[in-house]
């Protein structure tokens, strides 16, 4: 490999007769352009043409894909949509979070309908949801949490004592003993630390 | 302050329309929506006539202190029970909470000695506001005097001060 040097995006790298282009590039007219602002990494190969890559912080940035389990924390409800910050991928954390956008109808897979936000999810809820859709130009993730392995993971009640889940609906504060309504998750025994 | 809580009636103001939802300033820490839909006999069709100040009287069906108070002029069973839009004319102003939940206590004198001076109409909203109507803009203003004094005033100065203008 040779050093890295900047480049920025939309920036001509050379053309395609003289390298082949690699992840962070495309081509057009017969060239090789950046698409990102970073570092141009150039690798010679033996027998074909050197492949022309761009990187960025020298790590690649994770991105929740459709279908993947992400962890995140509640931010603000609405009576129609919970609005969250994607923290976790899987269980690689991310450096920069992400928005996403819990649906109503989204939140459970039975009884859409009488689902109330305010009954599953409160802002602080640590939660575990699937990414159903990349979004829209805002780029808020759409997640869903219409699963039993779906859902509330971490809650702290009125009291700020973490909760224990006593049903799939229902947790309880262990110092006031007063239930609350969340739609809590269930965790896989292998997970859980007592 | 006012703070909201559910099923408390309330006089609101309206500040705003945007789309299907009323904007409604009800003394709290944010303003409150309210649906065009939330009235008695309101459909998609038949909309309620509310333009911005108009004032009305409702009860919260949402108020906690993560999501936006959502207010509503209906009751459970959809029927209207005296909420609404207030009608024209008449005086808003405001009291502290206390006054009005003494107004609002099963035998309060205040309101049946008002009401053998002259008549008039009133509405309570638990966030300290009070209309008044009465027949003459005299009577109301008379009327919105001692309700704001009553805060202050004994029993008896309340009396003596009725009997003096009863005398008038």
């Amino acid at each position: 490999r040779q050093p890295l040097s900047p480049c920025v995006a939309g920036e001509r790298l050379c053309s395609t007769e003289e390298a082949t282009a690699g992840s962070g590039t495309y081509t057009r007219h017969g060239f090789i352009f950046s698409s990102l602002a970073g570092c141009l990494e150039r690798k010679s190969e033996e027998s074909e043409l050197p492949v022309v890559s761009v990187v960025r912080d020298s790590e690649s940035q994770l991105l929740p894909n459709v279908g993947a389990v992400v962890t995140c924390k509640v931010c603000s409800i609405n009576s129609r949509f919970a609005k969250v910050h994607i923290l976790y991928v899987g269980s690689t954390p991310l450096k920069s979070t992400f928005r996403g956008t819990i649906r109503r109808e989204d939140i459970r897979a039975t009884e859409k309908d009488k689902v109330e936000v305010y009954k599953s999810f409160r802002p602080s809820d640590i939660v575990l949801a699937k990414v159903i859709s990349l979004g829209d130009a805002q780029s808020n993730y759409l997640l869903s949490t219409a699963e039993n392995e779906l859902g509330v993971v971490v809650a702290r009640s009125e009291a700020g004592v973490q909760m224990v889940p006593i049903s799939w609906c229902e947790m309880q504060c262990p110092r006031t003993h007063t239930k609350e309504f969340r739609k809590v998750a269930r965790v896989q025994p292998q997970f859980l630390q007592t | 302050q006012y703070v909201p809580v559910k099923g408390d009636h309330v006089i609101g103001i309206v500040t705003a329309k945007a789309g299907d939802v009323f904007r409604l300033d009800v003394g709290g820490s944010e303003p409150a929506s309210l649906s065009y839909l939330a009235f008695e006999g309101a459909t998609k069709r038949n909309r309620p006539n509310v333009q911005v100040g108009d004032l009305i009287y409702g009860q919260f069906l949402v108020a906690n202190k993560d999501m936006e108070p959502e207010i509503v002029c209906i009751d459970s069973s959809g029927k209207s029970s005296g909420m609404g839009v207030i009608g024209q004319d008449g005086f808003l102003f405001k009291v502290s909470l206390g006054l009005i939940r003494k107004l609002l206590a099963p035998k309060c004198e205040i309101i049946q000695e008002l009401s053998q001076l002259y008549p008039f109409e009133l509405v309570l909203g638990m966030n300290g506001r009070i209309w008044v109507k009465a027949k003459t803009v005299q009577q109301t203003l008379i009327v919105v005097n001692i309700l704001e004094a009553c805060e202050y005033m004994t029993a008896e100065q309340r009396k003596q001060a009725l009997a003096k203008l009863s005398g008038n």
